[in-house]
């Protein structure tokens, strides 16, 4: 301690005094060798000579008896930063373009890994958000499929590791409240739903047991956003009866502002729902519909694999209950919530996250480069330095603390670019990713920012350190500072081949994402989107949807309007059924999955659907004549593979007497329509089957209207057709399908747009490395040219030479990044449609695109070496 | 001296770690002495075989001193010369006979282990 504190004492206070008295001791010591040698015989001056000669180096010997006053290494540190601070201030060109480079390279780093901390290492905002889980059922071949009411309630009642068992089911309904009539996304959830997703209310309370009951009195809890809209935040809500589509319901809840709905995309629940009433489980009907999506929270103790088991063994019961599980397999899947949640972004999240990965190794790349030029400019100084007696590893660590503090400027760069980028990205993401509208930039995108920027920094630090590792201080001195740097260095085209290479690879899975994209702008998704205008509407019955639909038929510029229960492309609320053909065994019974759609007369004409066979619904067609259902090609496919189906009988689920009082009923089909992607444009998910709504009667629906193009004043013309029937039917904003259409293509155009972005960045940062490091060389060997030159050369061999340096590290790159591609691209094939990894014309093109971009980079400083006047250059030093 | 001209810098041994400490607080146990001094102690009692480094003697000088083993202060030399004199403290003296007898079981060892007919 006492030690340490005379230390600090010399450290701060007394170093003046200790340097002269240091002095003054040397000097003493100078003069006993003097006399020493005068005693000798020496003359006085050779005397003094020698006294120098051997006391030995004079700052050496003050340099290590200063370092016995400091603390170790900290005022070296101090010293290394002031040169530092020196070396890049000295240089704002160079500083310039590293701090820019990094700030591009970390900063997109930092976004990406803002998503991937947000998206999928943060937990949800769920209270014991790792015991939650989400069930999906399977029946026959299709797999994640919700539940019935009977199925959750013995599933419930057989399970021992949940404690809660709870679902949900999203459907269109009307804004509660007085005010405009206006359509909204209702959950009916059961009474434990919300308590696993939310601690606790903002205001009034959660449903309870008691809101289960036959008869209870209708509840509903609303969302934030909506008790702010449409009741003006008041807090005497609770309690209050409110108009709620045709009836009154009570408020018995407010959720908090931070609530969000996050569930996997194909579960059918949008984030954007805003009103929930509850909806009891119970053992009633074995065959009823299956709807409810169903999440879980694990016991304490329990596990995703116990619980499992445990649903496996329960299902095999169910199986034997009646129902459609007695049918046939029924099985029962236990995934973890958040896991299940990010499946669909995941994939699009990791590949990003490699690509920015490359660019910045492309730019750290770069900046060894320049640093490695810089150092060999200062070769001179270096030596020199070294020839004073500074040591090999003093030097190493003051070119590593240059490096770290560039570092650490681009690290705070890059906090700047990767925050602007991440506001850049919510703006266009794509609603894949819409669950996730919070990305802060917490402790872990610090913590992960500045960790890349130094861990770049001691990377491309290192580069001058091994550039200088061997100096030769006699060899080194006497060459001029442009002669020194003349030397091969091997590691620069090392760089620039790794540069090519990196580039490549980010090129290749660039344009393996827009040729996706491309496919998808023009796949076909079975309906024509242009001149199309849908609106949801909550409908009374079928008198009035009647009634609307003769209405808006005749209203100027529209050419045909109809209705259906599910939108192309608009998943909320959907729901499936299994099918059978007449005289199918019970195995093929539940073999077959179709989505269940209800439909007016005219959609397919409206929508642009390919009618294949037979006919359209007609208004006769209802539940008093003969039941009837249409189906698409695919479901006629796999049903009666090879045949016509028209006129076979079908066994369906219909809801005649009613919304929801659903049977089982045979149909005849009269129609076979083409396949309409209504999932994905992609993806062939189930096939469908039509029924006329009379038949399947739907608390709501909605309207494609086929418009002649002027779509001006449409919307207002469509609420007054609607007031004139019935002044309180919700529904919603009018909406042209193309939007529909754009939101299923952004995630792809999201995922190339990025891509191509990178890709671009990367491009550039190879073009100038290979631009830069040929251009230092040209500048090193102009003595050289204006020699070669001066006996003969002709320019057209300067050019030649110059370029063949180029080449000599363009070409290996572009092989390496060959077959990196080839290894690298199948990784991307979960992202892929229409397009295979490894597609020729895709690596054909960016071969030649890399070859081109390179070449010209390559060219221009050659150009320059060719212009170059011999006698300018011979005399240029 | 004129030994001194007959090694040359790779003949002479080369100080162990931490040696040169120790025989510094030796070279001060009979009288107080100066940097120049010091040095001079050393070559002559180790035949010139140590050459000590002024690079080394200062720093070991100024360690010493902050552990508070030895104690400088300026007088004038026999010769008229003003000149930095050390001299060991108390707590010098122990660890001088702390380190010498510690080296000399570190000598004997080694000895007994080198030595030819082992």
């Amino acid at each position: 301690m006492r030690q340490w504190w005379s230390k600090v004492e010399r450290a701060l206070g007394r170093r003046r005094n200790l340097a002269s008295e240091l002095e003054q001791e040397i000097d003493a010591h100078l003069q006993f060798l003097i006399e020493e040698n005068l005693q000798q015989g020496m003359v006085p001056d050779e005397a003094r000579t020698a006294a120098r000669r051997e006391f030995g180096n004079m700052t050496v010997v003050q340099e290590r008896t200063y370092q016995s006053w400091q603390f170790p290494g900290l005022e070296s540190l101090l010293q290394d930063i002031r040169y530092a601070v020196r070396g890049i201030v000295k240089a704002p060109a160079l500083s310039f373009l590293v701090i820019l480079t990094l700030a591009v390279g970390i900063g997109a780093n930092t976004a990406i890994f803002s998503f991937v901390n947000a998206v999928l290492l943060r937990p949800l905002p769920y209270p014991s958000a790792d015991r939650l889980a989400i069930l999906w059922s399977g029946l026959g071949y299709s797999g994640r499929a919700p539940f019935s009411s009977f199925e959750v309630f013995h599933l419930r009642q057989r399970s021992k590791q949940f404690d809660q068992i709870a679902g949900i089911w999203v459907t269109n309904g009307a804004l509660p409240g007085d005010g405009a009539a206006e359509q909204v996304k209702v959950a009916d959830v059961t009474s434990n739903f919300l308590p696993l997703l939310c601690s606790q209310p903002a205001l009034g309370r959660f449903f309870g047991p008691e809101d289960d009951l036959e008869n209870a009195p209708s509840t509903i809890i609303l969302t934030h956003g909506v008790w702010a809209r449409r009741f003006g935040s008041d807090p005497s809500i609770i309690g209050r009866s409110v108009r709620f589509g045709r009836s009154r319901s009570t408020v018995i809840g407010v959720l908090p502002a931070d609530f969000r709905l996050i569930f996997p995309d194909d579960a059918s629940v949008p984030p954007n729902v805003e009103v929930f009433e509850s909806i009891p489980v119970g053992p009633w009907r074995a065959d009823g519909p299956a709807f409810l999506h169903v999440i879980g929270r694990l016991r304490t103790g329990a596990t995703f694999a116990t619980a499992q088991s445990e649903m496996d063994s329960a299902a095999a019961q169910i199986n034997k209950l009646g129902g459609r599980a007695s049918l046939g397999n029924f099985t029962v899947s236990v995934f973890p919530f958040q896991a299940d949640t990010v499946r669909e972004v995941r994939p699009t999240l990791l590949c990003l996250f490699a690509g920015v990965g490359l660019v910045l190794l492309i730019g750290c790349a770069n900046i060894a480069n320049l640093l490695m030029a810089r150092a060999r400019r200062r070769l001179r100084e270096t030596t020199i330095r070294a020839a004073l007696g500074a040591s090999p590893s003093r030097l190493a660590r003051q070119f590593l603390t240059e490096s770290l503090l560039l570092g650490v400027l681009g690290g705070f760069a890059a906090l700047a670019a990767g925050y602007a980028a991440i506001h850049a990205i919510l703006a266009a993401r794509p609603p894949s990713f819409a669950n996730f509208d919070r990305v802060p930039l917490d402790i872990r995108v610090l913590v992960f920012t500045f960790a890349v920027a130094l861990g770049t920094s001691v990377l491309f630090g290192l580069a001058p350190i091994v550039s200088v590792r061997r100096l030769d201080l006699t060899r080194d001195l006497k060459e001029s500072t442009r002669q020194a740097g003349f030397r091969r260095h091997h590691w620069t085209s090392v760089l620039v081949s790794a540069e090519v290479a990196l580039a490549f690879v980010l090129l290749i899975g660039t344009g393996l994402l827009m040729r996706t994209f491309i496919n998808i702008l023009h796949t076909d998704p079975g309906f024509r989107a242009g001149n199309l205008v849908t609106f949801r509407v909550s409908v009374p019955g079928y008198a009035p949807l009647h009634l609307i639909q003769q209405k808006l038929s005749v209203l100027p510029g529209i050419r045909s309007a109809s209705a259906i229960s599910h939108l192309p492309l608009d998943d909320a609320g959907n729901w499936y059924d299994y099918y059978y053909r007449e005289g199918a065994s019970s195995a093929e019974q539940t073999s077959v999955m179709a989505d269940h759609r209800s439909t007016l007369p005219g959609y397919f004409t409206s929508i642009g659907a390919t009618l294949l066979e037979g006919r359209d619904f007609t208004d006769a067609d209802d539940a008093q004549h003969q039941h009837v259902a249409i189906i698409d090609d695919v479901l006629a496919r796999q049903l009666w593979p090879g045949q016509s189906p028209i006129g076979h009988k079908i066994n369906l689920s219909d809801s005649p007497q009613g919304f929801y009082q659903f049977q089982r009923d045979w149909a005849i089909i009269v129609g076979v329509v083409h396949h309409v992607q209504y999932h994905s444009l992609t993806a062939i998910v189930r096939p469908q089957i039509y029924v006329p709504y009379p038949l399947a009667p739907r608390p709501s629906m909605s309207f494609v209207l086929h418009t002649s193009g002027a779509e001006a004043g449409l919307a207002t013309a469509v609420r007054s057709t609607i007031d004139s029937v019935n002044k309180d039917i919700p529904t919603t904003h009018v909406e042209p399908m193309q939007l529909l259409v754009d939101r299923a293509r952004s995630e792809s155009r999201f995922a190339s747009l990025l891509a191509t972005l990178l890709s671009v960045i990367a491009l550039v940062l190879a073009a100038s490395g290979i631009y830069g490091v040929l251009s230092y060389s040209v500048a090193q060997r102009t003595t050289e040219i204006g020699i070669r030159m001066a006996i003969g050369a002709p320019r057209a061999q300067v050019l030649r030479m110059i370029l063949a340096d180029g080449f000599a590290s363009i070409l290996p790159g572009l092989l390496a990044g060959f077959l990196l591609s080839l290894a690298v691209a199948p990784l991307l094939a979960h992202l892929l449609y229409g397009v295979q990894p490894a597609n020729l014309a895709n690596y054909a093109v960016m071969l030649i695109g890399v070859f081109v971009i390179s070449a010209f980079a390559a060219f221009l400083p050659a150009r320059r070496a060719m212009k170059l006047d011999p006698l300018t250059a011979l005399r240029y030093e | 001296m004129s030994t001194v001209e007959n090694l040359s810098d790779e003949e002479r041994l080369g100080l162990l770690q931490g040696t040169l400490e120790v025989l510094i607080l030796r070279s001060l146990k009979l009288e107080p002495n100066h940097a120049y001094g010091i040095s001079q102690f050393l070559e002559q009692q180790s035949d010139s075989e140590f050459l000590v480094d002024n690079g080394s003697l200062y720093p070991a000088l100024q360690r010493l001193l902050q552990r508070k083993w030895i104690a400088g202060q300026w007088k004038t030399s026999p010769n008229g010369r003003r000149a930095r004199y050390y001299s060991l403290t108390p707590a010098g003296r122990k660890e001088l006979l702390r380190a010498t007898s510690k080296w000399q079981r570190f000598t004997v060892a080694m000895a007994k282990i080198l030595a030819p007919e082992g």
